[in-house]
């Protein structure tokens, strides 16, 4: 099993009041960055490049990061400087970048160009994750959400052939357009770094996903409908001729270990407010998903996915008070607890999703540096080596170990 | 109410679904962002004096769209072909708001195919001063408020407005949403190269603008009739961006007035 630590790279000096003042009460897009203060921002930059690479010292395999606009609840708008920096200040552990939200982007190859030196300055140890991002990514930037998947799959067929072929050549698709593309760096691992895919469970994207051969990393989503998706998965590459096995599947979920359950519990409730920022005030359902960014097919599956997460905890978009704090504990949504009870708790997940990559989203929110730092530690001499050893019993080979 | 019959013509192997009423020369009425509404009380008005068709645009309600159909200036130009498909000549055009802006690229494009020019709040033209207000980002219900001088002014709300609209209402509504998404996103609601060829329309025009809009500012009225050799701006007090929907009458009167 490939084991990779991520934190959304949070910040959280602002109220519930604030989020509530801002245009259509929103913590994402529209949260006047007027409430940033650069000097506590260079702080938590810093501290959070130290939780990376304590987290390779302390075992984890990947180093998980990714990128959002216009919101407090995640400080990787440029994702990939912080990978560049990752890249030569650890050795061992691999760059996974969940990922690049390629529709937003309308020169793809300097993007190719960043992911090829990023590559080559690490030795080799990128993964490059491909995203379509959240609508909030079409807002901040102005692209168009219609053509977001149309532009997702063009922008990735350009820089695969950007990577494998050798240029220069004349691209003349839909949405780019280039006379000569010839960038003359190109990407260490042949014949271009692994891709991986996350979401949250679109059925278009997993059979895209699935017709390339590319792990799709499930983002927290409900055990239950992770079964459903992965049929998906698992149906589209019969189609392709494979039969897909636990290295073409991730999943996330936030982890957080103290040295006691009660400490754990206490200081994991600062996850509440991830994603959806202080207050957890719910986000308008048109900034995420604009108009056209999803099918209309698409669209009504995550809405029927939405109606059976509210069966259910959910600890993504608002809706969980403190009160629901202990309920979504319970149906381990969220995994806190000492680390003999978070092993325990990471059975029963893996035993159910059988992903290949396990993705340990350790601190958010209110959760500070020093407790993260606590929780890494611990996880080096206990949860880790457990959960190494449960992946071999479980058989879930991750992808460097089984080609997806 | 005036009678009228629903029909759909072929325009480019795409079925273009209209509505159309009435008797005396043709008018055509292009809707705005929120689709086809049916055949309203301001349709009626106008039918008991001209021949009103009411089509809906490619991309939204019952009318496809050809997939290569994209842009603002393909869809004025698959209109012109609607024109004459419906084999309409010595027409008059009106639109409101993103219809306006349509009826005025299509002037600006094919002039002599139209006989009048009817612009109601039309976005199209970069204000100066203030700015098009965003529609996508205040959302449906957000436009809502700010569409209206007085919501509770709009003789036809109960029909329009009271119901709690049904999934097949909805279905239509999100492929709506997102056909002015595919069409106006960017630049937004407004063409930099319009104002350079207005100078070109010299058929009568008529402005109407709503002196409450709160999505068009007046301003853009404004720049429109100086654009527009001879046109004529008319100002409805008490009004917002549908003065169709909010002062029926006024408006009703409006056209009457600049066709007869």
């Amino acid at each position: 099993m490939f084991l990779m630590r991520f934190t959304e790279r949070a910040y959280v000096d602002y109220s519930e009041q604030d989020v509530r003042q801002s245009f259509r009460s929103s913590v994402r897009l529209t949260f006047s960055n007027s409430h940033f203060d650069p000097a506590l921002g260079a702080d938590l930059y810093n501290a959070y490049l130290d939780e990376y690479e304590y987290a390779e010292e302390v075992g984890f395999d990947g180093l998980m990061l990714n990128e959002h606009h216009n919101t407090p609840t995640c400080m990787g708008a440029a994702m990939n400087l912080e990978a560049a920096i990752l890249a030569r200040t650890t050795k061992r552990a691999k760059l996974v970048l969940l990922g690049n939200p390629l529709p937003i982007f309308d020169n793809p190859l300097r993007l190719a160009e960043e992911l090829a030196e990023i590559d080559m300055i690490s030795r080799g140890r990128l993964v490059s994750g491909f995203v379509r991002g959240t609508g909030i990514e079409s807002w901040a930037t102005n692209t168009n959400p219609v053509y977001n998947r149309e532009r997702f799959q063009e922008a990735h067929d350009l820089i695969i052939k950007t990577w494998t072929t050798p240029g220069p050549f004349r691209w003349e698709g839909k949405h780019y357009q280039f006379r000569v593309v010839n960038p003359f760096v190109r990407p260490l691992q042949q014949p271009h770094p692994p891709i991986w895919v996350p979401g949250v469970g679109s059925p278009e994207t997993l059979i895209w996903c699935a017709r390339h051969h590319y792990p799709y990393i499930y983002l927290e989503t409900d055990p239950q409908v992770t079964l459903d998706l992965t049929e998906i998965y698992t149906e589209a590459a019969k189609e392709a001729g494979y039969e897909p096995g636990p290295q073409n599947f991730g999943y996330l979920v936030r982890v957080h270990v103290q040295d006691t359950d009660e400490k754990a519990y206490e200081v994991g409730k600062g996850f509440l407010i991830g994603n959806a920022g202080v207050g957890r005030v719910p986000l308008p359902g048109d900034f995420m998903a604009p108009p056209g960014y999803n099918s209309r097919e698409g669209a009504k599956r995550i809405v029927d996915q939405y109606k059976r997460y509210a069966l259910r905890p959910d600890p993504l978009y608002g809706g969980v008070d403190s009160a629901g704090w202990q309920k979504v504990v319970e149906s381990n949504r969220v995994i806190v607890g000492n680390p003999d009870t978070v092993i325990k708790k990471l059975r029963a997940v893996l035993s159910v999703v059988r992903p290949g990559i396990l993705g340990v989203w350790t601190n958010d929110g209110t959760i500070g540096h020093a407790d993260t730092m606590r929780c890494l530690a611990l996880m080096e001499h206990d949860v880790l080596p457990a959960l190494q050893e449960m992946g071999k019993e479980l058989d879930l080979p991750g992808p460097f170990e089984q080609a997806p | 109410m005036t009678a009228y019959e629903e029909h759909f013509v072929e325009v480019a192997g795409a079925n273009i679904h209209f509505l159309k009423g009435g008797r005396g020369q043709p008018l055509v009425m292009l809707h705005s962002i929120e689709g086809n509404l049916g055949w309203r009380r301001y349709h009626a008005q106008l039918a008991e004096h001209f021949t009103v068709y009411a089509p809906t645009c490619p991309g939204f309600g019952k009318s496809e769209r050809p997939p290569w159909l994209e842009t603002f200036a393909d869809l004025a130009r698959f209109s012109l072909w609607l024109l004459d498909q419906l084999d309409l000549k010595n027409v008059t055009l009106a639109g409101h708001f993103m219809g306006g802006w349509l009826a005025a690229e299509m002037a600006v494009m094919s002039p002599h195919s139209l006989d009048g020019l009817i612009l109601i709040d039309a976005a199209g033209i970069q204000p100066q001063q203030g700015e098009i207000a965003d529609i996508f980002l205040h959302g449906l219900q957000g436009t809502r408020q700010l569409a209206y001088f007085d919501l509770q002014q709009i003789p036809e709300y109960e029909e329009l407005f009271a119901d709690k609209p049904s999934k097949e209402e909805r279905e239509v509504r999100a492929r709506n949403q997102e056909t002015v998404v595919r069409y106006c996103w960017k630049p937004y609601m407004f063409s930099p190269s319009l104002p350079g060829l207005l100078g070109r329309v010299r058929m009568p025009t008529l402005i109407v603008w709503g002196q409450d809009d709160r999505i068009v500012p007046l301003e853009c009225g404004e720049l429109y009739q100086q654009a527009i050799s001879g046109s004529r701006l008319e100002i409805l007090p008490q009004c917002g961006n549908c003065p169709p929907l909010e002062k029926p009458d006024e408006f009703t009167q409006l056209v009457r007035n600049f066709l007869t």
